[in-house]
């Protein structure tokens, strides 16, 4: 363990190869510090959601279903569906840690999202297991202290300015910006169309039920499409790493 | 209160997603159907908390002024198709928003 501490130049390597990732996600964080600061609840609560969930899209939801007022229930059904792609990144992670202490198995884990194992997996692949350790934490950290201060500062930012520039629309159009690229993919298609519809047809469903229902809906078209049609790549992985690139 | 206690178990219950296969590594198997939704379920959960936020975003102005946001998101689409760039959507749809509210009468 000591050599991880001391193998600065592993970690850097890891940190640098997250930079580019940064692009991206830092003006995710600051839209989601905004809406988070827009919606009707504590500015710690929307910040808490960074260090506690630490998976953007996930956080994205769990804030606008506390906004809206969801049965608490379903809020929590939808972030951990919506998450259930961190079981497959542990899967993928797992084979690679297996000979590792636990309490470093513990905070590899938490860190664990996509752009992260992005980065660790492909330290794996070119360095020895020891430095590849090394790699991925550097990596990992970074990621972390930039997600919570974008947060951070969009939440900062976003409470108490003018009520025209109707700051609450900034979510909903960075979730059409993600969304229309993956138009061109059949099943993703499919699932985007009908979770939309389902959307705006449920909206006065009781218990804010219309956005779990949506997703529910979305994914069992999308999977109607059969799979040797042109399709996303296999494993989620790849598809988030190309659709953020 | 249950705002934090949705967050406390929301995020419980993420770290649980990520220690599963490294605490169970070897021992079962996730079946192959079970990723392929996996990969469905992000899309789906944007286009529906997109279209749930442009529909409150509609009904939350005045009945004049209700098709401003459906004409940026219009903007926002037709940007990012031209572009290939997801950030182009607030770029012009933000502004397109502003100009179109600005326009119609309140």
């Amino acid at each position: 363990m000591t050599s991880l501490r001391t193998d600065r130049r592993d970690v850097a390597a890891g940190a640098r190869a997250m930079v580019p990732w940064l692009a991206g996600l830092v003006p995710f964080g600051l839209v989601i510090g905004v809406s988070a600061a827009q919606a009707d609840i504590p500015a710690l609560a929307g910040w808490l959601t960074g260090p506690l969930i630490y998976a953007g899209s996930s956080q994205v939801a769990t804030i606008g279903m506390l906004d809206a007022r969801a049965a608490p229930m379903v809020v929590v059904a939808s972030a951990l569906i919506i998450n259930i792609r961190l079981i497959f990144y542990s899967a993928t992670m797992a084979r690679y840690w297996r000979d590792m202490p636990w309490w470093w198995r513990l905070v590899a884990a938490y860190l664990m999202v996509d752009p992260s194992c992005a980065v660790g997996l492909n330290g794996y692949r070119r360095l020895s297991r020891r430095r590849a350790h090394a790699h991925y934490l550097g990596g990992a950290v970074l990621l972390w202290v930039s997600w919570l201060a974008a947060i951070g500062v969009g939440a900062t930012v976003g409470a108490g300015w003018p009520a025209w520039l109707h700051l609450e629309f900034v979510m909903p159009l960075y979730l059409v910006g993600q969304t229309v690229p993956k138009l061109a993919q059949p099943a993703q298609r499919r699932a985007i169309v009908a979770a939309a519809a389902t959307a705006l047809l449920a909206l006065s469903a009781p218990l804010q039920l219309g956005t779990a229902l949506a997703i529910a809906v979305g994914v069992a078209a999308g999977l109607t499409v059969r799979p040797d049609e042109p399709a996303p790549s296999p494993h989620p992985l790849q598809r988030t790493a190309e659709v953020r690139r | 209160m249950s705002t934090w206690i949705v967050i406390v178990a929301a995020g419980l219950g993420s770290y649980l997603f990520r220690l599963s296969m490294i605490i169970l590594t070897g021992r079962i198997t996730v079946p192959p159907s079970l990723e392929r939704a996996s990969g469905l379920v992000v899309p789906a959960a944007f286009a529906a908390l997109a279209a749930a936020g442009v529909a409150a975003a509609c009904s939350g102005l005045a009945i004049t002024q209700s098709a401003a946001p459906l004409v940026a998101v219009a903007a926002a689409v037709i940007a990012v198709l031209r572009t290939g760039s997801s950030q182009a959507a607030i770029l012009v749809g933000m502004p397109v928003l502003w100009v179109t509210t600005a326009l119609l009468p309140s």
